[in-house]
């Protein structure tokens, strides 16, 4: 066993841990980074091949290997789910997103509130947890702005200190300045989704994504190959924490990736410090880091699943559970798709950045009236691909429409007609939170190292979820329509309860230590040297944009916290 | 990778390296143009039409994994899937029964039994109902035999059920129809070419973005074919 001493052990650099390790090295701390995945050059991504990357999902957990389960209820039996979107390398999620790169509105950090203001108390379904951020967005703001800065968005501001500017997102929270690059180009069914959506009075916009429009801190700009979302970016474009954060982090001499380490513990002493961690190497060497500072910071799974795996005598319901609400209050966006094709026409939606290409804000969050409609909250509405990748794989998933079989001559001749013509739409619509959304550690499912597979819990199948799933698949077939397409239809959604995209909570922020698990900063209540950073402290989804940025933000945010604050007094809660 | 596979595999790259550098015809469905047996009429028998190509070389090889009885009947199920007809090629001229065999003996080994166990289903289904294996059954029967298989009502079924099993066939067709040709199936594009698809292009400009016509400039893109020309 080798035993290793630093200031920081971060677990998982990707979207979060990627900025702390730069951040955190630049400011002098020794940092040791941890990654189960291995270290990819851009040259790596050179193939586009749609059934390794894609259909095979070759940037992402192995199933296998790491297998996470899901039932629909406690008196259900567990199955390994299929597949997951994380990353699975250096950089995480990152190297392989559609880099969607949203700012939360300013009320969604206050949902509760607002809710309760506009609609009263008794719209909020009583068996959700829905609460308030215990941050504010004018607090985030300086940090969003950081990250888009510092990773490259492509976009154009809606509202420009107050001013609302017309071509962006007018419904967006007020931004300091404009985005670091203009818009990417817009393919051909953004041009019909932008002139449908107007057509009924919404207001359409370029989505903003973290991928250079322009060459930008010697990357060279986007070449709109459609291999995007699944894929690797063959020029660096894309705006990854491995061609961003991490050489930021080997370039300040402070910082040391170890590839191929899965961590398995961490390790506590009992005044309620850690100490550090201990993780399988290559070849399953079995070895310890003692650190003064653990940043735990994969994927919502293995964040939870940790602190579970590092019970002690003293801790017996896990690290940073005093709570009690450690794995629980879990979301997902549910996708709700509708598709248009054209008889006259060409789309080729195989080009470009494939995924939510061209965005309305319209019916995402309370940007709308609620009142009479059964649900509260909403979704980002837009246009792109088949699970947002262009290639032919991902088209043979989509449904035909009604009346056209799945095989035969009859659907040969569709998919060839329908394949360069079509558009894809999906409604990404926020789930509440429901603290009976749990994960926890399954009984009977381990993985490759022995240890148990984080279990799911999960079912979206609630009626104010359904209620909304339901309006907003109409307003993308009403929007198909005013496209001009004569073929629009919806698909069906997911009959099961499982979780779509985007998992969240788990080790949920919050002010009060009794109903948390950490501080606005990640930092654990029980252990005030061990912050959880990642969409796993997301106390809600706040809308129904992907949820990288803000990650990223309050990632930059922990960091000044962490440099600034914490190392003057460390081991003091923040 | 046997000796075997290996040279099957250099075969098939060979012929992807022609089709991307040599082929002219536009890329559009309407302009495919090849020399196709044309379907089998639906009631006569299908099989033979399938086994021709499945022994004749690489539009359909297998011998990674599949028996020859085995070859005859995924063969002939891909193809009512994806039928080809003249100037649309199907399963077997893409080499769908060539890129699930090498799939079976590579990376879907976990599913090699299902695979086993769904063609032994699928064959008691086809004795209980017609008398004969899936593969001797004329086109008109194979195709009813499929529909039943997808609405799940064979009862010769147990594991894999029938409309995994479908599922299952349904997507690999899908996955031998359109991924590179490097993996043993979409022989000459053939899948490419029938939707459209211009492969593995590394961009796009403003103009072709700007385009609401078919894109079709040449040449189709193939990795392998692609990694030789960087080379060169």
């Amino acid at each position: 066993m080798a035993t290793e001493k630093t200031d920081v052990v971060i677990v998982g650099v990707g979207a979060a841990g990627g900025i702390l390790a730069a951040e955190l090295g630049k400011a002098g701390m020794k940092v040791i980074g941890l990654e189960r995945g291995p270290r990819f050059k851009t040259a790596d991504f050179e193939p586009h091949d749609e059934l390794r990357y894609f259909q095979r999902q070759d940037l992402r957990p192995n199933m296998k290997r790491d297998p996470v389960t899901w039932r629909p209820n406690v008196n259900a039996r567990a199955n390994t789910m299929p597949s997951l979107n994380n990353g699975n390398q250096a950089g995480g999620g990152t190297v392989h997103y559609g880099s969607l790169s949203w700012r939360l509105h300013e009320d969604d950090f206050r949902v509760r509130t607002k809710t309760i203001e506009r609609y009263g108390e008794q719209a909020i379904p009583p068996d959700s947890s829905l609460v308030d951020w215990p941050v504010s967005y004018a607090e985030l703001e300086p940090f969003y702005d950081k990250a888009e800065y510092e990773l490259g968005v492509s976009g154009k501001a809606g509202n420009l200190q107050g001013n609302k500017i017309e071509g962006g997102n007018i419904f967006e929270a007020p931004r300091k300045r404009e985005y670091p690059l203009p818009p990417l180009l817009v393919d051909q069914s953004a041009v019909l989704f932008e002139a449908g959506a107007k057509k009924i009075g919404c207001h359409p916009f370029s989505s903003p994504r973290a991928i250079i429009s322009q060459p930008y801190q010697d990357r060279p700009g986007c070449t709109y190959c459609g291999f995007c979302q699944a894929f690797g970016c063959h020029v660096g474009a894309k705006s990854s924490i491995l061609v961003t954060k991490l050489p930021e982090a080997d370039a300040t001499g402070n910082f040391k990736l170890i590839t191929g380490a899965m961590c398995y513990r961490v390790n506590s002493d009992n005044t309620g410090r850690v100490t550090g961690v201990s993780y399988y190497g290559p070849g399953r060497s079995d070895n310890t880091i003692e650190a003064d500072l653990v940043i735990v910071a994969p994927f919502i799974y293995d964040n939870t699943r940790l602190m579970l795996l590092s019970k002690t005598e003293k801790f017996p319901n896990g690290l940073a559970n005093s709570s009690g609400h450690l794995g629980k209050h879990i979301m997902a966006h549910m996708m709700a798709s509708v598709f248009v094709t054209f008889d006259d026409r060409y789309i080729n939606n195989f080009m470009g950045p494939s995924a939510q290409k061209h965005t309305i804000d319209d019916f995402n969050a309370d940007n709308f009236d609620h009142s009479g409609l059964g649900f509260i909250r909403g979704a980002q509405l837009s246009i792109g691909t088949p699970n947002l990748e262009g290639g032919p794989i991902a088209a043979s998933t989509v449904p035909p429409p009604p009346g056209t079989p799945r095989w035969g001559a009859a659907y040969r001749d569709f998919f060839a007609k329908a394949y360069a013509r079509h558009g894809a739409m999906v409604a990404q619509t926020e789930n509440l939170p429901y603290p009976d959304q749990t994960i926890d550690l399954d009984p009977n499912v381990r993985d490759a190292w022995g240890m148990p597979a984080p279990r799911v819990t999960y079912d979206w199948r609630r009626p104010n979820e359904r209620a909304r799933v339901e309006f907003v698949q109409k307003k993308l077939v009403e929007i198909g329509r005013a496209m001009g397409g004569p073929h629009v239809w919806p698909a069906p959604v997911s009959p099961a309860g499982a979780p779509g995209a985007h998992h969240e909570g788990g080790t949920r922020m919050g002010s009060d230590p009794k109903d948390s698990v950490v501080n606005k900063y990640g930092q654990t209540w029980d252990h005030p040297n061990l912050f959880l950073i990642g969409s796993s402290t997301f106390p809600t989804m706040g809308t129904g944009f992907n949820p990288t940025l803000t990650i990223q933000a309050l990632a930059y945010m922990s960091a000044d916290a962490i440099v600034n604050r914490y190392r003057k007094n460390p081991g003091a809660l923040l | 990778m046997t000796k075997h596979d290996e040279s099957r595999r250099a075969f098939l790259v060979g012929g992807a390296i022609g089709a991307g550098a040599a082929a002219s015809a536009a890329l559009v469905p309407e302009a495919f143009a090849k020399s196709h047996k044309h379907d089998a009429a639906m009631d006569a028998p299908a099989a033979n039409h399938g086994a021709d190509h499945a022994m004749s070389g690489m539009s359909g090889g297998h011998g990674a994994f599949f028996n020859d009885d085995d070859s005859r009947t995924i063969t002939a199920f891909t193809e009512r899937l994806m039928p080809g007809a003249p100037g649309k090629p199907g399963a077997t001229d893409a080499g769908v029964l060539n890129y699930i065999d090498l799939a079976l003996s590579g990376a879907y080994e976990d599913q090699q039994d299902f695979y086993r166990r769904g063609v032994a289903q699928l064959d008691a289904h086809c004795s209980q109902t017609y008398g004969k294996p899936f593969r001797s059954l004329t086109a008109a029967q194979q195709d009813e035999t499929i529909a039943v298989i997808e609405q799940g009502k064979a009862p010769a079924f147990a594991w894999p059920t029938a409309q995994a099993f479908f599922d299952t066939v349904r997507t690999h067709t899908m996955e031998g129809m359109f991924a590179d040709p490097i993996y043993g199936g979409n022989t000459n594009f053939a899948g490419w070419r029938l939707v459209g698809f211009p492969g593995a292009q590394m961009q796009f400009t403003q103009e072709d973005m700007q385009s609401k016509r078919a894109f079709t400039r040449e040449p189709i893109i193939g990795l392998q074919s692609r990694a030789k020309r960087k080379e060169g």
